[in-house]
């Protein structure tokens, strides 16, 4: 049987897939890309293959996605993560019209189709607010994880507004809430709140079709997920893979290929 | 499909590639004989008029024969485009004192010309930016632009003649000035003329105003067809990122026989063009596209590089229209209303519903599978409208747009990474669509 590879080099983490000519996951893993994406994928690989113990020479084909994607010095193709989301949710949850993707640098949300091809998209402008970065660095400087912070605002009673959108300063702004006395638990749930409200705007703008899949690193935060469903008033869907939506993404790409190749013989 | 998949569209042969070239020589006249002579042209008696790309009566200055023309928009972008616009909007926030959002064509607008005449420091890439002797406050459709001229009067004493130009409100034919506000223009110019007079210190001749009408009129008839070229299949430029380079003629020396005589040739560069694509289909288009917005010009190439990778050709575009739309035509038997029609119609002043209908007319017109908005931050009469024409594009006629955003002339809000992610996303749903 052949295999593909799909690998996402995000900023914070570069996910793996393998995948078989049947479009059924073989292996995935998870590292931290790094300063140096091409080891960050090559450690993936490594990990992917001693998993499922494939041989190597029968993955056929590597398709890279994410930032990272042309650094990848193994990969075959490079398809973008806004292709590759769309794809990936679809596969996970087959009626998926809308994809929202929250990564460690971007936001996206994507309409798609019933095929998982992208109809339409709009993504976060060029700074870090809406993005897993501005929660990740808002929370290190409370000296606490993402674990910590889930759990300190699922305990919120009353959630802060953070006005500020430049990450730098809405830490300063949090920072200052604590100072005055506010409690942790309603801090951490402003963060998170501050990230859904953006990701809501970026919906309104492609409009809301009905499944809504929430993929991306900020996907696995329950709180996160919590604020969504409030403030859509609607089930979303998600679960532990969904971080792997875009790797997912790439693979499937990946097996379309192969059965093209074939088919033109 | 993927990027790289399919080779890069082709540079075409320097034979046919010569409009470009051309068109540069004579920006460089404007720059080196026109502007930088300022000092020795001044003292035989020149003028130098400061005017807005946009709807510019130059038609009615050129008659004087003294007054030349000084475009610090192109000022601005011609900086960007060559790589120097950091030191300069660094002189237009730190010593002119602009706040970093205000219009980046303002900030280094202002900054060229104030360290030229108050400081004595010229920019290497455009050299010396005379003093205006005239304003024409001739767009009156952005507030910025009206205090930008306002800021030149403050720093020279200079003399501003201001026309006050109608925001062309959607009637029922689209984009159609109404019979009154052309009445209306027409009258300013007329009462204008004696001003004129004054600064030129020349007898106003209206037998040569209507003669650089008629000079226009024909000029823009060959733009108008190389703007209508691209309907064929194969298109024979690309309508954007070529287009901004020959506009510069319509846009510099129109209503003089080098602009007639630039889109003669032009014209049948085109045809000749066409014919080779044909014969070698390597050149040929794959994707075409319709672009709306004011490009990068700071990252001009790279950008439009990340659009020829994927085979794509702009076919037709708003921002070489910002001159005047083609729909329009210069009437001389009657001088005085066609200007007047001329300087109501630039595309910014055009209201929203019909640059909309403007965008789907075209995007039939010229069978276009999507089109690209580029929005950018320093101009809210062009961008403020981009998110509405997309919805409007994508939801209620089912055309593919792209939407991206940065400025035009600073770098500073320009992020490649991001930007070349969207735009093959873009093409990456494009070719699902067309396989489908």
């Amino acid at each position: 049987m052949d295999y593909v590879m799909g690998i996402d080099a995000g900023s914070t983490y570069t996910k793996g897939v393998l995948m078989n000519e049947d479009r059924e996951i073989v292996a995935l893993d998870v590292t931290l890309t790094g300063a140096n994406i091409n080891n960050a994928a090559e450690t993936i690989r490594r990990k992917l293959l001693e998993k499922s113990g494939i041989k190597e020479t029968d993955v056929k084909l590597v398709v890279g996605t994410g930032y990272g994607r042309y650094v990848i010095r193994f990969g075959n193709i490079q398809v973008t993560e806004i292709s590759c989301h769309a794809r990936g949710a679809h596969y996970l949850f087959p009626n998926t019209r809308t994809v929202l993707d929250i990564g460690g640098q971007d936001m996206k949300v994507i309409k798609v189709n019933e095929r998982g091809d992208v109809v339409d998209f709009v993504m976060n402008d060029k700074c870090a607010a809406g993005t897993g970065r501005f929660v990740e660095n808002i929370i290190k400087s409370f000296g606490l994880n993402f674990k910590d912070a889930n759990d300190l605002a699922l305990k919120s009673r009353r959630g802060i507004a953070l006005s500020s959108t430049c990450t730098v300063f809405a830490q300063t702004e949090a920072m200052e809430h604590l100072a005055i006395g506010d409690a942790i638990e309603d801090i951490m749930y402003g963060v998170f709140k501050s990230v859904i409200t953006r990701a809501i705007g970026l919906i309104t703008r492609v409009g809301l079709t009905p499944e809504l899949t929430f993929t991306g690193g900020l996907s696995l935060n329950p709180i996160a997920v919590k604020i969504l469903e409030t403030m859509l008033k609607t089930k979303v869907n998600h679960s532990d893979m969904t971080m792997f939506a875009g790797a997912i993404g790439a693979a499937l790409y990946g097996v379309e290929k192969l059965e093209t190749e074939k088919y033109i013989g | 499909m993927m990027a790289g998949s399919t080779p890069m569209l082709p540079d075409f042969p320097k034979e046919l590639d010569k409009g470009k070239a051309i068109q540069a020589q004579y920006i460089r006249r404007h720059f080196s004989e026109e502007l930088q002579k300022a000092p020795e042209l001044k003292a035989k008696g020149y003028k130098y008029a400061y005017l807005f790309v946009m709807g510019n009566p130059i038609e009615l200055l050129r008659p004087f024969g003294v007054f030349i023309g000084v475009y610090p928009e192109i000022t601005s972008l011609n900086i960007s485009y060559k790589g120097e616009a950091i030191p300069v909007l660094d002189a237009a926030e730190g010593l002119v004192g602009f706040p970093t959002d205000v219009c980046g064509y303002v900030k280094m607008g202002v900054a060229s010309t104030y360290m030229a005449n108050k400081i004595k420091v010229t920019v290497p890439v455009i050299g010396h930016m005379p003093e205006p002797d005239l304003m024409v406050l001739h767009y009156t459709g952005c507030q910025v632009y009206i205090h930008w001229w306002e800021l030149y009067q403050y720093m020279f004493n200079t003399p501003v003649l201001v026309y006050d130009i109608p925001h062309l409100r959607h009637l029922e034919d689209t984009a159609k000035p109404h019979k009154e506000d052309i009445e209306y223009v027409a009258e300013q110019l007329k009462d204008s003329v004696p001003f004129l007079e004054k600064i030129s210190g020349v007898p106003f001749d209206e037998s040569k105003f209507k003669e650089t009408v008629k000079i226009t009129a024909e000029t823009w008839d060959y733009w108008r067809q190389v703007i209508e070229m691209e309907k064929l299949v194969p298109a024979p430029y690309d309508a954007y990122f070529e287009a901004i380079y020959y506009m510069s003629m319509i846009t510099i020396y129109r209503g003089t026989k080098d602009a007639l005589d630039y889109y003669k040739y032009l014209l049948d560069e085109l045809k000749a063009r066409y014919k080779f694509i044909n014969e070698h289909p390597e050149y040929a288009e794959r994707f075409r596209l319709i672009f709306e917005g004011v490009p990068p010009y700071h990252n001009y190439k790279s950008f439009w590089n990340l659009f020829k990778r994927w085979g794509a050709r702009m076919v037709y575009a708003t921002y070489p229209k910002v001159p005047g739309m083609e729909l329009f035509r210069f009437d001389p038997s009657r001088p005085w209303e066609s200007e007047a029609e001329y300087m109501i119609l630039p595309y910014c002043n055009i209201n929203y519903k019909d640059r909309a209908e403007i965008l789907a007319k075209y995007v039939d017109e010229y069978k276009a599978d999507g089109v690209v908005i580029h929005s950018i931050k320093s101009c809210k009469s062009f961008s403020s409208n981009h998110g509405d024409f997309k919805e409007y594009l994508s939801k209620e006629l089912d055309v593919p747009v792209l939407l991206i955003e940065s400025d035009h002339v600073d770098p500073r809000y320009y992020s490649e990474a991001q930007i070349k992610n969207r735009i093959d996303a873009y093409f990456e749903a494009l070719s699902l669509r067309a396989k489908r």
